[in-house]
């Protein structure tokens, strides 16, 4: 009974990517209408996160210029360890499409598509610096306060800190994990509050029809943000 | 986030007793109720027939048994929940907003004692979010009303069956008599040991870092740490997940198939396996939280090892 189970699961998820690898094909050829015309304006600011492991940089140059191709004009990329911003010139070399986003960049549309890259220093720890930045100017202001109730810091000001210290970049609109596990692996959190999160799968298997979809969905979503 | 935590003392499957809701709500409700899985027809025929005392009780050999597939050495520790979609719920019935929350009051009740039995320790559910507070005043104070009169009503199934109560966000903009009931229940359950329930009132996951870096900051002040000792590992210790041994969810389940973590716990779901169902969470029962724990058990999970 364990083993009818066991296969019979296993033929599930079999017929499931067959069905997702042929529409991803026939979204590549463009072949379903309603995946023709993106609102791609809706997407100012894309994050990528990667699996360390997986980290291939012909892999990465591939799915930026796919990227590319569709009009997306600013990508943050993200893994753990910090092995494409080690990349970086590499990247940035092989890919003559882009420049480095810096931090007080706008997001306008520019000729170039604009790539930052972070790793784990730029979350949790960006934080905790920024941490110190805050207590910092606390001292300094002289503040008496030592009621645990009252409110010292604002969320504003510590977002201030964070671009102190070099961790608050925009927003992300959309963030894709291309990974085995569906997570966001430590992308800086302050940054994801209301992102949309699509699981891509494993970088090596990454298909243009499926990135297509998850760009077409992510602009047919309305947000209320709560309220 | 539309949820309100009302813990019926009437059994799990039938008509919540009208004195527990608006009598104008009453005659919707079975037409309304959730679809059951196959999965749980047995479970649901033993608690319809155990009777209202012992609707919530956990029998020696319940605890033993999972369904088929699942394995309760890969279960996760802890659950978090954004329990998204009752007024959609709602309005697809043409029903009032508040039907919705009562609905969702329900579904909450099954996914808390289903991980009870399963072998769950800590359950989050992100119940008010800060930026609940802009939803229409009316629809606010009755949340709130609908928080106290369910912390008062369950207080005694919390004690029965060992369960712990704790509380995250900033209790400050709660009603008074709320707080100091969230507090007290807080204290009095906090030596229960079975499973722990974390409710996230008035929370986001900005506030929580926000707080977290304010108490370091005032320990500092009081020379109780140095300043240089600020570090992630000192951030993670005062955030307010802390109350629990398990601060980091395993698992984050939202619900109404939106795909995006709304500022819950941003901090804590850096390796947690995100989960993005399809059903509206007054529809969201055993067999969905089946497919959403079996999924999470069939990842590779690497935590970023």
């Amino acid at each position: 009974m364990w083993h009818l189970l066991h296969v019979t699961i296993h033929l599930c998820y079999f017929a499931i990517n067959i069905a997702n690898a042929l529409e991803s094909h026939l979204i590549s050829k463009g072949l379903l209408r309603r995946y023709k015309s993106l609102h791609i304006s809706k997407l100012q600011y894309l994050a990528i996160v990667i699996e360390s492991e997986d980290c291939r940089t012909s892999n990465v140059i591939e799915l930026l210029q796919w990227l590319a191709d569709l009009g997306v004009k600013h990508v943050c990329l993200y893994d753990m360890e910090g092995i494409l911003k080690k990349s970086k010139d590499f990247i940035l070399e092989k890919f003559d499409g882009a420049t480095l986003f810096q931090e007080n960049d706008v997001l306008l549309d520019q000729p170039l598509m604009t790539l930052e890259f972070a790793s784990l220093s730029d979350g949790k720890e960006a934080v905790a610096k920024a941490a110190n930045v805050l207590f910092m100017k606390y001292l300094k202001s002289g503040s008496t306060s030592s009621y645990q109730g009252e409110q010292i810091f604002t969320e504003s000001q510590m977002g201030e800190a964070l671009k102190t210290v070099g961790g608050n970049g925009p927003e992300p609109d959309l963030l894709l994990v291309y990974g085995p596990a569906r997570c966001h692996l430590g992308f800086p959190a302050w940054r994801i509050r209301y992102t949309e999160i699509q699981h891509m799968g494993p970088l090596k298997s990454m298909k243009y029809g499926s990135l297509i979809k998850a760009i077409y969905k992510f602009t047919m979503v309305q947000q209320n943000y709560g309220k | 986030m539309p949820f309100s935590l009302h813990f019926s003392p009437t059994p799990l499957i039938t008509a919540p007793s009208p004195l527990s809701k608006p009598s104008f709500l009453v005659p919707y409700y079975h037409t309304l109720h959730a679809p059951k899985s196959p999965l749980c027809s047995s479970m649901e025929h033993a608690l319809t027939h155990q009777g209202k005392q012992e609707a919530f009780d956990l029998r020696p050999e319940d605890s033993q048994t999972l369904p088929l597939g699942l394995r309760r050495d890969a279960m996760p520790s802890h659950v978090a929940v954004i329990m998204d979609g009752n007024r959609r719920w709602a309005r697809l019935r043409d029903l009032p907003v508040r039907s919705g929350y009562e609905a969702g009051v329900e579904s909450l009740r099954k996914i808390v004692e289903i991980c009870c039995k399963w072998g769950i320790k800590v359950l989050s559910v992100f119940a008010f979010s800060s930026d609940n507070w802009f939803r229409p005043k009316v629809e606010v104070e009755f949340l709130m009303s609908l928080f106290e009169r369910g912390m008062q009503e369950d207080t005694g199934i919390f004690f029965r069956e060992n369960i712990r109560i704790s509380v995250i966000g900033d209790l400050t903009k709660l009603p008074k008599a709320l707080q100091e009931l969230m507090v007290n229940l807080e204290e009095a359950t906090k030596n229960n040991t079975l499973f722990q329930l974390i409710v996230a009132v008035s929370y986001s996951g900005h506030y929580d870092v926000v707080q977290a870096c304010q108490r370091l900051a005032l320990k500092a002040k009081c020379g109780l740490i140095e300043p240089s000792d600020i570090n992630v590992s000192l951030m993670e210790q005062e955030l307010e997940t802390n109350c629990t041994e398990f601060p980091h969810p395993d698992l984050l389940i939202r619900t109404s198939g939106e795909f995006r973590i709304s500022n819950f716990m941003l901090w804590q779901l850096a390796y947690t396996e995100l989960y993005f169902a399809q059903s509206l969470w007054p529809d969201f029962g055993e067999a969905e939280f089946l497919k959403a724990l079996l999924a999470f058990q069939q990842r590779q999970r690497r935590y970023g090892v």
